[in-house]
């Protein structure tokens, strides 16, 4: 029983921190290309910030999946 | 939009164009040039006052920039004759530049300086113990921490390039660095320059006046120079406020009448002529056409005539777009502007901003007590801002987001996290903190609703024009709908009898898509299905901020002191309250820009510029003009 209750948080901890570094990853690559870009067309401010955001669907699924892992395991 | 067409003598151009410009409705256009039509082009001495023109608008730009303040010009006042306003102009822009190249100069010498402080002592050090100094040139050095060993290696190194000729004394500094002083010939100085640059050595360059002088006396009068430098800085600062007092609306005076003035004389290059009539075209707003007819008419007197360009002899695509609004919306287009703004003739999605993105907003904060705190920054924010400005757009929509924060807050049962709860509050809906599930659900629900009211409207907005695409996105929306009452009778939320039913006429409609939107359809609706998934993140957001609240709270408790947890969770809060604002604020948008308005918002429509007086272009930059 303990046993399953380690896989079961593992696997909350897994479907949300992957999710997260590729995150990380994907906003380390478009932040310094939205700052260079920025730097000479300030009006592109909202494209960049959506640009930016757009990656975070990935963590926020993932939370999601964590959650219903959770939830469905009784943790 | 209407175009229409001016036609009038050809000597009451000037005028008449004045008259356009004092109405400000009209955005000029250049007419089709035909056998019997020519550009009036500009004569030498015109194009030569052009350029006089142009100089004086730069100069008083310039200035006013300079400056840094943008007084109201006076009201009423005379325009000034262009040669004395040229005079003004170029004497303020000489003087500020000067003042601006001396407050740089005095800048760099301070921050210079700043550099040595930390070392005076070390350096005045020295300075005392018997260097010669003529003849040779010195370097000011600073090494990081370890520095016995890098001294030592340097040393090593300055040996081996340059022999015994030179002298490299150091002291520690009061910051734990090392302030190094390295004296070498002149005829040396590259070696060492190059020596140095390689080691990676900090030297600190010494402000031009300083050189040539002895350490102490170097350190001194730097000393000196450091007290100095405040009153220069502060003096300049005066002469610079004297100068906004004493001619600043004169400055903001002659910008905004000779720019009028420009704009007058760049907007004859659009007119047309023959030998005896000037023609000149622009849009304007369907519903100020009566009374700008009438206006103009009066201004420009008897010959003038205006005339309405038929719709077949124009397409949508070269119309300006105006945003037209209900007042209680009319916030909203900030975020619409925010993209390119919508094609002519296309659908304007400000009315379903104005719904869904406060709306949203507050279901991811819904809390009252963060709702209360928008509502008071935004109300700060409204009081400060003028009329017709983003910031008065930006405090309104604020306002909007705050009243569904709280009523959220009260249908969550939530102040401050749980503090509610704690304080008697109860849950209407459900307890954030624990119904996960049924959060989900109301937000998935929700993106579906968005998705199917995009699907719908892009439907219609096509119906117009391409039946059978609109039918097929018709279909999509139906599709949508579907499969979310299939879903919902699998998991028995609707009788199970219903499941098959709706499973086969969600295959029925499946061709339907297919000739309606093409073979790529069906990839384009997994898409969709994707898009309304996406709307998952307002209850991920949402119960990110609300555990953060619940944390904040927990705080008071888990520290010795109830004071230090009070302060820790008041901070906490703070942070959160930011945090709340920021983040539902980007994620909102976003599913407004990618998954809503990817369903029909058509960008690419051309911003309406009417010519007009430059002293209004500010205020009336968000004017609805009708």
């Amino acid at each position: 029983m303990e046993l399953e209750m380690v896989f079961l948080y593992l696997s909350a901890a897994l479907a949300v921190g992957i999710p997260a570094l590729a995150t990380a990853w994907a906003q380390s690559r478009i932040g310094p290309a939205a700052a260079a870009a920025l730097a000479e067309k300030p009006e592109l401010t909202v494209t960049v910030v959506l640009l930016i955001a757009i990656p975070e669907t990935l963590a926020i699924l993932g939370f999601v999946i964590a959650v219903l892992i959770l939830m469905q395991g009784g943790g | 939009m209407s175009r229409i067409r001016m036609l009038g003598p050809k000597e009451q151009l000037q005028s008449c164009l004045g008259c356009v410009q004092d109405v400000g409705l009209i955005q000029l256009i250049e007419p089709a040039e035909t056998e019997s039509l020519r550009p009036l082009g500009l004569t030498i001495e015109q194009a030569h006052h052009l350029r006089s023109v142009r100089n004086v608008v730069e100069d008083v730009d310039t200035a006013l920039e300079l400056l840094g303040v943008t007084p109201d010009p006076p009201k009423g006042a005379e325009a000034l004759p262009l040669t004395k306003a040229a005079l003004i102009a170029g004497r303020s822009r000489r003087q500020l530049e000067a003042l601006a190249e001396q407050r740089r100069g005095l800048e760099e010498e301070r921050a210079l300086i700043l550099k040595f402080r930390p070392f005076f002592s070390a350096f005045r050090k020295i300075g005392d113990s018997g260097l010669d100094l003529h003849g040779v040139r010195v370097f000011y050095l600073v090494l990081r921490e370890d520095g016995e060993q890098e001294l030592r290696r340097m040393r090593a190194a300055l040996r081996q390039a340059l022999g015994d000729g030179f002298e490299l004394l150091s002291q520690p500094s009061d910051s734990g660095e090392s302030a190094m002083l390295l004296a070498v010939p002149t005829a040396d100085a590259a070696k060492a320059e190059k020596l140095l640059s390689e080691a990676g050595v900090q030297s600190l360059s010494l402000p031009g006046q300083f050189e040539e002088e002895g350490v102490s006396a170097t350190i001194r009068r730097m000393q000196t120079r450091l007290g100095e430098l405040p009153q220069a800085l502060a003096a300049l600062e005066r002469e610079r406020t004297r100068i906004a007092r004493e001619r600043g609306r004169e400055l903001a005076w002659i910008q905004a009448s000779v720019r009028d003035h420009l704009a007058t004389v760049e907007a004859m290059e659009k007119a047309v002529v023959t030998p005896r009539a000037f023609v000149l075209e622009g849009w304007v707003p369907k519903a100020v056409q009566p009374d700008l007819e009438r206006r103009l008419g009066l201004c420009c007197g008897p010959g003038f005539e205006i005339e309405t360009v038929s719709s077949e002899e124009w397409s949508g695509d070269t119309v300006p777009v105006v945003l037209r609004n209900p007042r209680l919306f009319r916030p909203f287009e900030a975020i619409t502007r925010m993209m390119p703004l919508p094609k002519y003739g296309t659908v304007d999605p400000t009315p379903f901003v104005g719904i869904f993105f406060p709306m949203f907003f507050g279901i991811v904060l819904g809390d009252i007590g963060y709702g209360t705190m928008l509502a008071a920054v935004s109300l700060v924010l409204r009081i400060r801002s003028q009329a017709n400005t983003t910031l008065r757009s930006v405090s309104e929509i604020g306002l909007a987001c705050s009243l569904f924060a709280v009523i959220f807050g009260f249908l969550y049962g939530e102040l401050f996290g749980d503090l509610g709860h704690r304080l008697g509050l109860h849950p209407l809906i459900f307890n954030r903190e624990e119904a996960f599930f049924p959060f989900l659900g109301l937000a998935i629900a929700l993106g579906l609703v968005h998705i199917v009211v995009g699907l719908l409207v892009g439907a219609v907005k096509m119906f117009r024009g391409d039946k059978r695409r609109a039918i097929g996105k018709g279909m999509a929306a139906v599709m949508v709908v579907l499969i979310a009452l299939a879903l919902m009778a699998a998991f028995e939320l609707l009788p199970e009898r219903f499941f098959t039913p709706l499973v086969i006429t969600t295959l029925i409609a499946l061709p339907v898509l297919i000739i309606g939107e093409g073979v790529l359809a069906p990839i384009e609706f997994v898409s969709t299905l994707g898009n309304v998934l996406s709307y998952a993140r307002i209850m991920a957001v949402g119960t990110a901020s609300v555990m953060m609240a619940v944390v904040a709270n927990r705080m008071v408790g888990a520290f010795g002191s109830v004071v230090v947890g009070i302060l820790f969770a008041l901070v906490f809060h703070l942070i959160n309250f930011v945090l709340g604002v920021f983040s539902p604020t980007i994620h909102v948008l976003r599913l407004h820009y990618v998954e809503f308005f990817g369903k029909f918002y058509s960008p690419g429509g051309a911003q309406y510029r009417p010519f007009r007086h430059w002293s209004v272009r500010e205020s009336a930059s968000d004017e609805r003009s009708e």
